[in-house]
């Protein structure tokens, strides 16, 4: 009696796993047959409603808002409605989208969009039919498109060009900044225009102030924005346009030059230039005047303003004294002390933001439709003027005119290195940033084991080893 | 005599000095661990929001305005509906885990069945895990119920597990005497007479200890919100307030006071209750 008993139970518990088992195969195989089937018809599903993923700012400053009545305005007679998805701005399509509760259409950063390629979980777009089209940089599209045997896809729409800019307070330039700081007399202060005259400036500051006051600050541990350096002196991520994860390459070329400077930076600065403190409060202490300047992307803006504004200045006169500038040039030889070999474009990191349509969407072209609406001229435009964006459309850059028109041509000159679309890129960080921070540190406690060429030289073979690594032997991409 | 003076001025100043001392320890003690509270509480009437324009540890200057934006600006980040949220997982929990966890003591303490040990055994290595370690395995099966991004599927999950720590409520049924139930039964009394007319009035004690830890754990968990909710709206307030941006922290500090409230006065309440009920399972008699 006990064994049949036993028998059945381990009956119905098999039973049991087995249906679970199935049902989670069958919705995971369900998926991956559809996305392999033609999609894009060109005939809209009538009566859906597209849920899509924006960004915080664009939903905080309401232009959400206005591209989803917009589009939903025009879309009415088919029945399609866009709503907002409601959900974190980071949220992985990985984990939600296979069980049908990710958005169909999402904007992100083009590497966290193209990690999605691997496990096929957003679409190949036709995006020759897109209206934007002809008006993308190649580079930016670029951004998008993977090879896949011999055919080669693009997967997402590039939206606006994300590269880090100077923010400095303009009225904490010196009163005679047109004598003193100046030299070239073309009216623009030598300190925005060249690391060798921001380090300066910012060494006279910190002896002024008696320490209590800072020239550039930033958290010099952060990759994305300290791989310029590095990049700048011939040093890249991955070989071959970012796609052979083999190939790590910050101590090539002159790299360790690189190094070098965030060396330099770091003496002006203070231990918190080692960790992400200062990431965090440069939006306080821009407004308070205890910092200068620092670099970060263009979307956060109106951060530094709304400090301001909560420091007691009025919001006119933080809109007038918050300035962004391309990043400054760095020196040919490599030391920021040393001007006699001129200076040269500084290189840094970058990423095109867009559009990706979910492989999980039941309406894959309303979902084309709603991209092709969102990155049309007008909407474009409005984006770029509610938020601050640099768009990726040329046209748009052009009216505009300005940074938008710089950022556009850098992505074309090849000064912005766009961040490689692939899934190994997440390994790279961590052996960067502990590197950088080690060179800080190596400066501020007076350790000085990373002073000669050769240490630097060695220390970055050892970040790229260790990128190597955690891709290929430990098996992290 | 001089001497028997000397010895209770001895004495005396002996007990001064340990009160003196045993205050000063219990007084550092409490400054540790309020410390935090004080700080937490004083940045969340910082004025300016940002803990970077702190003057060291307080803020510069005081104001109402992330109590404010707490509650009136609610676009980006909705407190007020996380924390009807928050409440009605919470107390859904509570009933349905109390419920559970009530009857399974009961069963265990009163009822001889086959296996009986071999499931209280079961029941308490199982127990000893972390409850993250089945994450993965929660996740695939609510995805199979359709349950991810609800509240019931939050509520079912803290329901089913709070049985799990039974054996509180078990010591407490354990020291009412079997007498009592079986001069019930000698009267007619069916079980369920015994366990709801006779068992349970002598058990409030225990059933609030048991109803307020039911309420807690959902009230401040994360993991599970966290890996279930997909919606912003109904985000519990331990998720909605880990997704604030990084320079709202007034409002942040504001969030995290505002949420301790239901605790507090939960606690003032039903502490007379609760601390008979801790007592109650701890000794056997």
């Amino acid at each position: 009696m006990r064994r049949t008993l036993t028998a059945l139970i381990s009956h119905i518990v098999l039973v049991v796993a087995l249906i679970v088992t199935v049902g989670v195969l069958g919705v995971v195989a369900a998926n991956v047959e559809t996305t392999r089937n033609e999609k894009f018809t060109g005939v809209l599903e009538h009566n859906v409603t597209l849920r899509i993923l924006e960004n915080d700012t664009a939903k905080e400053q309401g232009y959400l808002k206005e591209l989803l009545d917009a589009f939903n305005a025009e879309y009415a007679e088919y029945g399609i409605k866009a709503v907002d998805a409601n959900m974190d701005q980071y949220t992985d399509l990985e984990k939600g989208g296979p069980f049908g509760y990710g958005p169909d259409v999402l904007y992100q950063a083009n590497d966290a969009l193209m990690k999605y390629v691997d496990g096929k979980h957003i679409l190949p777009l036709p995006v020759e039919k897109l209206e934007c089209a002809d008006q993308v940089e190649d580079a930016a599209w670029n951004a998008y498109r993977a090879t896949v045997g011999n055919d080669t896809y693009t997967l997402g729409v590039p939206v606006n060009i994300q590269q880090p800019l100077l923010y400095y307070r303009a009225d904490l330039l010196p009163d005679n900044w047109e004598e003193e700081w100046d030299d070239d007399k073309n009216g623009v202060p030598d300190m925005i225009e060249n690391w060798t005259d921001l380090y300066r400036f910012s060494q006279s500051i910190r002896a002024s102030s008696g320490g209590t006051k800072y020239g550039y600050m930033k958290s010099l541990n952060d990759g994305y924005f300290a791989s310029g350096y590095f990049l700048s002196y011939g040093g890249y991520v991955f070989g071959n346009g970012g796609r052979d994860t083999t190939d790590v390459g910050f101590s090539k070329g002159d790299g360790y030059k690189g190094a070098k400077i965030i060396r330099q930076l770091a003496s002006v600065m203070n231990l918190e230039c080692t960790e992400d403190t200062i990431t965090r409060n440069s939006y306080s202490r821009m407004a308070q005047g205890t910092y200068f300047a620092t670099m970060t992307t263009p979307d956060v803006y109106t951060m530094f303003v709304k400090e301001m504004v909560n420091a007691g200045y009025t919001q006119e006169y933080a809109l007038e004294n918050i300035k962004t500038v391309d990043v400054p040039r760095l020196p040919v030889s490599g030391d920021l002390e040393d001007e006699s070999e001129g200076f040269k474009d500084m290189t840094v990191m970058g990423g095109v933001n867009g559009y990706a349509i979910s492989s999980y969407t039941k309406a894959p072209n309303a979902a084309l439709a709603f991209v092709n609406f969102a990155t049309s001229y007008k909407m474009i435009g409005r984006r770029a003027a509610l938020l601050g964006i640099s768009p990726a459309r040329k046209d748009v850059a052009t009216e505009l005119g300005g940074l938008n028109e710089t950022i556009n041509e850098n992505l074309a000159g090849g000064t912005i290195y766009v961040m490689p679309s692939v899934r190994a890129l997440a390994q790279v960080w961590t052996p960067l940033q502990t590197f950088c921070a080690k060179i800080a540190d190596d400066v501020l406690t007076g350790k000085n084991m990373l002073v000669t060429d050769d240490a630097l030289k060695s220390g970055l073979m050892n970040v790229d080893k260790q990128i190597y690594d955690a891709i290929h032997t430990l098996g992290g991409s | 005599m001089s001497t028997a003076k000397a010895k209770v001025a001895k004495a005396k100043t002996k007990k001064v000095l340990n009160v003196l001392i045993t205050y000063c320890i219990l007084i550092v003690v409490a400054f540790v661990f309020f410390f935090p509270c004080l700080w937490l509480i004083l940045a969340s009437f910082s004025k300016s929001g940002s803990i970077y324009s702190f003057d060291g540890f307080f803020p510069t200057e005081y104001g109402l305005n992330a109590f404010d934006a707490l509650f009136n600006d609610t676009v980006m980040y909705n407190y007020p509906r996380w924390f009807f949220n928050t409440l009605f997982i919470a107390v859904m929990s509570c009933i349905l885990g109390t419920v559970l966890t009530i009857l399974t003591a009961y069963c265990m303490s009163r009822f001889r069945f086959k296996s009986r040990k071999a499931m209280m055994k079961t029941t308490l290595v199982l127990g000893m895990f972390p409850s993250f370690m089945g994450t993965i395995a929660v996740y695939i099966m609510m995805t199979q119920f359709n349950l991810i991004n609800q509240h019931w599927g939050l509520i079912l999950i803290y329901s089913a597990q709070a049985p799990m720590g039974y054996m509180v409520q078990k010591g407490f049924f354990d020291t009412v005497p079997y007498s009592i139930d079986e001069a019930a039964r000698i009267d007619g009394a069916s079980n369920m007479t015994v366990f709801f007319k006779i068992i349970l009035p002598m058990s409030k004690p225990i059933l609030v200890y048991t109803a307020l830890t039911a309420f807690t754990w959902p009230w401040s968990d994360f993991i599970l919100p966290k890996m279930l909710l997909i919606d912003k709206d109904l985000y519990t307030v331990a998720v909605g307030l880990m997704s604030l941006g990084e320079t709202e922290f007034a409002r942040f500090a504001a969030g995290s006071i505002f949420i301790a409230i239901p605790i507090i006065v939960l606690y003032f309440c039903l502490v007379k209750y609760m601390i008979n009920g801790m007592a109650a399972g701890a000794v056997k008699e």
